[in-house]
């Protein structure tokens, strides 16, 4: 009799769901502490890109110069902390896309921007025509291979037969950025939209079922950050060997900022995973993990500020080992994340990874 | 349908050209289902003429909705069709023209989908007492498609056969798969026999997704006339695998049928997971090399062979390793590290393409080789299979 009760109560608690941990607090934290921040910044270094395109394509001094490349280094610095972000209001309207066209090994933007020169293609030269055009031209991916050469100097403003076309063209694509990062940005304010939708995760909000399923959309972009940084923008540029390695396939070398890009998006990861206080969700053989983590990203911050900089032709000063150094790290650093912390906390992986079939 | 790959080979390839298909696109554009990406226009401009390796996968959309997305071998979503549920497998008609796409189970639709003519996509209720399990396939003539289904009431697998000659599709009879749970089907080249991994696992529809017979599961790949339903062959592994439910399947250039499994034993189990089945002999089992050996999480999620059928792709999603065979020899060739990723299909000769969860599509031009990711469409889940549809 106690044994068939016993067998009762277990089989009860076998299909009984654990409690629900709560998130909120984390998704929180990640929205104040991070996103709303993050975004704004990225907002208002866009915002100041029309700008520095329409002062150096009036006349290029090198006071001109330097504030431009400042201006956009700026904001690629700033698009690289946020682009980890795959939900929500940067996928609205395909913005991310319009942002920047990434990966694109194929190249696929340097191709369909030839065949908007070759046709003087007007409708380029505003946002307001340049957003209803391929994703892959409109980006700042695009104003990379317009405004810079190969060599990372900038050709935006020098005298030749395309001066007036490639300055609209930029133009466009400057405001065009500065109203998604404005839009995305406002968007994220607002107390009644997305984030409002993360933090009701519960059986009346159709998209996440619980604070849990809210979470394991914020933290799996995280996740998905790391592999981005490691698969998609590193190894490519380090290839089989250092022989055959290939540093312009770094995202934004060409204007000399793949190292901003690189150092900002690892940066704004590990800024977002700290904004959470995920301390309170770990067990406490766990809470190491954090300190690990931080030990990581500080390392190959220091490891990255090392290298020599532009990557753009070739890894000069041992940068290639340096770099290889780092992709190894980030293995480490996916694991830590996964394995080390969204296990412990309960957070399911990947789509992939659920209840299989 | 990973079959259809191998088959390829021997009816000759269908190209299509990649304007003819776009064309086809715009028009299907304005369909309520399907909705062209803003980079079709474009891509339309830039290549029409190249003949199109397209390919088709299930997907999860951020903002929770599923659909089909149709991608091109650049790895760009060309088109989407909405589904009212999470998709899972596609099969693809001999002459490439048509492919239906079902429901992830225990889903009662499918989706008949002609890609490439001005028309609605055919929506395929399963019967009432059934429901699919996310695979078919097409007759060698391409007039019958078979589907798995789960008869629950009498705990048994059945092909339902489909009549999709026609523009409506009508169900004409079933087949037993002398199993509980089929899960991926196969046809041999010469179009004669249905192979049929039943995963062996006992579900209801009112209970989900709750596996109903861990204990007493009997797992089984079956080999069955098309023509008559004929039981020709049916196969077990040792009985000490008999919790390896055998599910996803693709056929290489000598018809053995490779099957990977998915492991419903003790975690710390590490048994072998992919076994290769052919009618008269007994199944075989490869060994996962020492250093993946409980790094895949006992879990295979796709099992495709090359355009050639002599290298056979398995991904193990959740450890985030696709594992790679010599047909011919059963030899471990190499593997590649893709978080989540599972969706696996030929590509060029000799080449794969492996899509993720998080968006991501990678071509593998060799099993040891770097993998190039080709695009990453953001808020895209990609599902469980990729299929090349031309």
């Amino acid at each position: 009799m106690r044994a068939s009760f016993l067998g009762i109560v277990l089989s009860v608690l076998a299909v009984q769901p654990a409690a629900a941990a709560d998130f909120n607090d984390a998704i929180d934290n990640a929205i104040a502490g991070y996103i709303r921040p993050a975004t704004a910044q990225f907002a208002d270094s866009a915002g100041k890109l029309p700008e520095a395109v329409q002062a150096v394509c009036a006349d290029t001094s090198e006071a001109n110069l330097q504030a431009f490349r400042a201006a956009y280094s700026a904001t690629i610095r700033d698009f690289s902390r946020i682009q980890f972000l795959r939900f929500g209001p940067l996928l609205e309207e395909d913005r991310l896309s319009r942002l920047a066209f990434l990966p694109d090994p194929r190249g696929i933007g340097q191709r369909q921007i030839r065949k908007i020169y070759a046709a003087k293609d007007e409708t380029a030269l505003s946002a307001a025509t340049l957003k209803e055009k391929s994703v892959a031209v409109q980006s700042l991916t695009a104003f990379d291979l317009i405004a810079f050469d190969k060599d990372t100097n900038v050709v935006l403003g020098s005298a030749d037969d395309t001066r007036e076309f490639t300055c609209s063209y930029a133009g466009a694509i400057a405001q065009n950025a500065a109203q998604i990062a404005s839009a995305v940005a406002a968007d994220w304010q607002d107390p009644d939209g997305y984030s409002k939708l993360l933090l009701t995760g519960g059986a009346d909000n159709d998209l996440f079922r619980s604070s849990q399923e809210a979470m394991e959309t914020v933290y799996n972009a995280l996740t998905t950050g790391i592999t981005v940084v490691k698969d998609q923008d590193i190894l490519p540029a380090l290839g089989s060997s250092e022989a055959k390695a290939k540093p312009r396939r770094v995202p934004f070398s060409r204007s000399a900022n793949g190292l901003v890009y690189l150092s900002g998006e690892l940066a704004g990861i590990k800024d977002a995973v700290v904004s959470m206080d995920l301390i309170p969700h770990l067990p406490e053989e766990n809470h190491r993990a954090l300190d690990t983590l931080d030990f990581e990203f500080n390392n190959i911050q220091n490891t990255l500020s090392g290298l020599k900089a532009p990557i753009r032709q070739t890894f000069d000063g041992g940068s290639y080992n340096k770099l290889r150094a780092v992709s190894f790290t980030l293995s480490s650093v996916h694991y830590l994340m996964t394995n080390g912390m969204a296990g412990p906390m309960g957070l399911a992986g990947g789509f992939n990874a659920l209840d299989g079939d | 349908m990973p079959l259809m790959e191998t088959k390829g080979a021997h009816l000759g390839w269908a190209a299509f050209s990649r304007r003819g298909f776009l064309t086809a696109l715009g028009g299907l554009a304005t369909a309520s289902a399907f909705s062209g990406s803003p980079l079709a226009a474009s891509l339309l401009e830039q290549n029409a003429g190249d003949d199109a390796r397209l390919f088709a996968s299930a997907y999860k959309l951020a903002d929770g909705s599923f659909g089909i997305g149709l991608l091109d071998d650049y790895g760009q979503v060309l088109g989407r069709i909405t589904l009212p549920g999470r998709g899972h497998g596609i099969a693809v008609s001999p002459d490439r023209r048509r492919f239906v796409a079902f429901a992830r189970r225990p889903g009662t639709f499918a989706l008949l989908v002609r890609p490439f003519e001005d028309a609605e996509p055919l929506a395929l209720v399963s019967e009432p007492g059934r429901h699919f399990y996310g695979h078919g396939v097409y007759s060698s003539d391409g007039r019958l498609l078979y589907a798995v289904e789960n008869d629950f009431e009498a705990v048994r697998g059945v092909i339902g056969v489909y009549d999709v000659s026609g523009h409506l599709a009508h169900r004409i009879g079933e087949i037993p798969t002398h199993g509980i749970g089929p899960h991926d089907i196969a046809l041999s080249a010469d179009g004669r026999t249905l192979v049929v991994a039943n995963g062996g696992i006992e579900t209801h529809p009112e209970r989900a997704r709750k596996k109903l017979n861990l204990d007493t599961m009997q797992p089984s790949v079956v080999f069955v006339d098309a023509a008559g339903g004929d039981l020709v062959a049916r196969h077990q592994l040792d009985a000490s695998l008999h919790q390896l439910s055998l599910r996803h399947m693709a056929l290489d250039q000598k018809g053995q049928a490779w099957v990977g499994g998915q492991y419903e034993g003790p975690s710390s189990d590490v048994p072998p997971l992919v076994a290769v089945f052919t009618p008269d002999d007994m199944p075989r089992t490869t060994e996962i090399p020492g250093v993946f050996a409980g790094k895949l999480e006992n879990y295979i999620g796709s099992v495709a062979a090359n355009r050639a059928g002599d290298v056979i792709a398995t991904s193990a999603p959740r450890g985030g390793h696709t594992l790679f065979w010599n047909a011919e020899t059963g030899a471990f060739l190499g593997a590649q590290t893709i978080p989540d990723g599972c969706g696996v299909a030929p590509a060029d000769q000799g080449s794969f393409l492996i899509s993720d969860g998080n968006g991501g599509v990678s071509y593998v031009v060799e099993p040891g080789a770097q993998t190039e990711i080709l695009s990453r469409p953001p808020g895209f889940s990609w599902d469980n299979h990729l299929i090349a549809i031309s």
